[in-house]
């Protein structure tokens, strides 16, 4: 076969997500499953990989004790996923706004100081899973949704704040970073809302991680944004954007089903799409992250698409190989 | 530019459908759906195609000729059409090479299909060699003898186009045991008439293809690498209309590469062309992927898998 383009270029290295292929609760539960989409992913190109945090019996990947259940131990898991053709598992995401029957509740908020010592007991259970397979960091939805909180005031960014410094320091004494994740919905809607979150949140563990499709949905220019954050932007997620939120629809109550799988009132239907298919300028954010010297992982992502999944993880390596990667490669022109 | 040190190049055998909001559709519909595909081929690491003959006029109505269809193909990274299966519909008293009657009619099909298919870079016209095997039964020596000169005659035509004719034999075909395969390239001239190893194939039929492969492979065109969970036991190569789709033994006789039900023996066959030096163009075929809730992109990938991390390791 074809050696394919998939390397790190210069500080850039790629993984892809591994969220889209859950199907429902009890859907993709078996192992076999788990590990045919892996070879899939790696099939691509893909041999990095970020899991999602998941919750209850039927999600083997979903949560460490789920891998001791299946595997026998975490250890064992870590010595049998490079026969799969996957060489690190790169992190978790965890967004506490989603319910999980191990911490035994149905979604929490970073914004209300009564839930921090739980969300920071979840976390852990993942911190110290990933720090066992050899993972680099945790992707946190920072804040809820805005249909969940409202309108985001100083004290509630604070009140996370106090959540997420310490939880950050308590991964990184893992020798783990922590990425905070704002998506279409996020109660966080405005630069002044984040350039006060990433004050609140100084340090150097602590980055942003930049979803090119959901900050899109929300009307920002992901690369001005970028450029704007380079210096705290320490991730991304990669997956395209097909329209946006013009009706401000992220405010809907329960717009998690309304506007993003219903399709609001414009019945969109599809709001995340394959690379180069989409709004996102992919190009001249890769050639921004050059120009910055971006140094991490870049996850790549095929967010609710329809079925197969594996088309769409095809159709991003394809993309990624034959127009990203080539940017990465030609030479910087100075000016 | 240094040579590439690899042996083997990868093909897809194309029957690939989309689900999509017209139902299952063929990619051979618009620029756009072939556009998809190609690039998932492309993306796993294959480098050609093959497909059938009938799809040669609607690529040229697409991109106004072969040629632009086969640059369509290189801006995605896929070199050529490296093969056409011949799809020819076997009948008797009309078409049928156990039957020398009817010889002139299948050797004018072929020159058509040959002549026209200029552009594409094909190497390869891949054929059934006989009709189904009800039709051909009792399959004598002289019916064997008559399908050989047919296609001896069809290969050396072929050649002046560049093009090989590689016989490919179904389960079904009136050509598929051991010993009748062994007399079709006895009596088949050499220089013009190859053989193609359909994996599968030749598994369900109760012939070992590594085995035919070490017998066969001087005469070796290319491969077809599929597999198997099942061996025709019951006579399931006579069941009318088309024992692929209407055999008793299951709805699903093919499978990708990787599976651990599969009963071909891959790593075998990879080194026993390492061992006879096979060099050249090697096909990936998923028959009928979508049967029972599979799909084409899924099985490909695994099957690209399966190359990468098993097969290349002993021979690439």
């Amino acid at each position: 076969m074809r050696e394919q383009n998939i390397s790190a270029s210069g500080g850039i290295k790629w993984g892809y997500a591994f969220n889209q292929w859950k199907v429902g609760w009890q859907g993709f539960a078996r192992v076999d499953d788990n590990v045919r989409a892996l070879k899939i992913t790696s099939a691509c190109g893909f041999r990095n990989v970020e899991l999602t945090a998941g919750t209850g019996p039927w999600d083997p990947l979903g949560r460490p004790e789920s891998i001791v259940m299946n595997f026998g131990s975490v250890r064992k898991f870590a010595a049998q996923f490079g026969d799969w053709g996957i060489e690190r598992f790169t992190g978790v995401f965890l967004d506490p706004t989603q319910l999980s029957f191990e911490e035994g509740h149905f979604g929490l908020r970073t914004t209300r100081r009564d839930d921090h010592a739980l969300i920071s007991q979840q976390a852990a259970v993942f911190a110290r899973f990933l720090s066992e397979i050899g993972g680099e960091y945790l992707v946190l939805q920072p804040l809820p949704a805005y249909w969940q909180e409202g309108a985001l005031t100083p004290d509630a960014l604070r009140t996370a704040a106090e959540l997420i410094n310490p939880l950050g320091a308590a991964n990184a004494a893992l020798g783990l970073k922590t990425y905070l994740h704002l998506d279409a919905l996020s109660a966080l809607r405005t630069p002044e809302q984040l350039d006060d979150l990433l004050a609140l949140c100084p340090a150097p563990h602590i980055g942003l991680a930049v979803d090119t499709a959901e900050l899109t949905i929300v009307g920002h220019d992901v690369v001005a944004l970028y450029r704007r954050y380079h210096e705290r932007v320490l991730h991304f997620h990669f997956k395209d954007a097909l329209a946006t939120d013009t009706l401000s629809e992220y405010q809907l109550p329960h717009a998690d089903r309304v506007m993003i799988l219903a399709g609001g009132k414009r019945e969109i239907p599809r709001w995340f799409g394959e690379l180069g298919t989409g709004l996102v300028d992919f190009k001249g954010l890769v050639k921004a992250m050059r120009e910055l010297d971006y140094r991490g992982w870049v996850i790549v992502e095929s967010d609710k698409g329809p079925q197969p999944v594996a088309s769409s993880v095809m159709l991003n390596s394809w993309y990624l190989q034959n127009e990203l990667q080539p940017l990465l490669a030609a030479p910087v022109v100075a000016g | 530019m240094t040579p590439s040190p690899r042996k083997l190049r990868f093909a897809y055998m194309d029957h690939w459908r989309i689900d999509g909001p017209q139902g299952f559709v063929s990619p051979y519909s618009s620029v756009k759906l072939l556009d998809g595909f190609v690039k998932q081929i492309a993306a796993l690491g294959f480098e050609g195609l093959e497909t059938f003959d009938f799809h040669l006029d609607v690529l040229t109505d697409l991109f106004g000729s072969l040629g632009n269809a086969r640059e369509f193909l290189q801006e995605r990274g896929i070199d050529r059409m490296v093969s056409l299966f011949h799809a020819v519909i076997f009948k008797n008293g009309v078409s049928q090479p156990h039957e020398r009657a009817t010889h002139d009619m299948l050797f004018n099909n072929a020159h058509r299909i040959v002549k026209s298919s200029g552009g594409l870079g094909v190497l390869n016209l891949i054929v059934m060699p006989a009709g189904q095997y009800y039709d051909v039964e009792p399959v004598t020596d002289e019916r064997i003898r008559a399908a050989a000169d047919l296609w001896s005659r069809v290969g050396k035509m072929t050649l002046e186009y560049g093009i090989r004719v590689c016989c490919h034999h179904e389960f079904y075909c009136g050509i598929h045991h051991f010993e009748e395969v062994r007399k079709f390239y006895e009596w088949s001239d050499p220089r013009y008439v190859f053989w193609y190893c359909d994996t599968a194939q030749h598994t369900i039929a109760g012939v070992d293809p590594v085995d035919l492969y070490m017998r066969l492979h001087d005469r070796c065109g290319g491969f077809h690498l599929k597999d198997a969970h099942h061996v025709d036991r019951v006579g399931d190569y006579r069941q009318r209309p088309e024992s692929e789709v209407t055999g008793k033994t299951t709805p699903r006789w093919f499978w990708e590469m990787g599976t651990p039900e599969g009963l071909v023996n891959f790593p075998a066959l990879f080194a026993a062309m390492k061992e006879y030096g096979y060099q050249g163009w090697v096909g990936v075929e998923h028959d009928k992927a979508d049967i029972g809730g599979g799909n084409y992109p899924a099985s490909t990938a695994i099957a690209a898998w399966y190359i990468r991390n098993v097969l290349q390791k002993i021979y690439a």
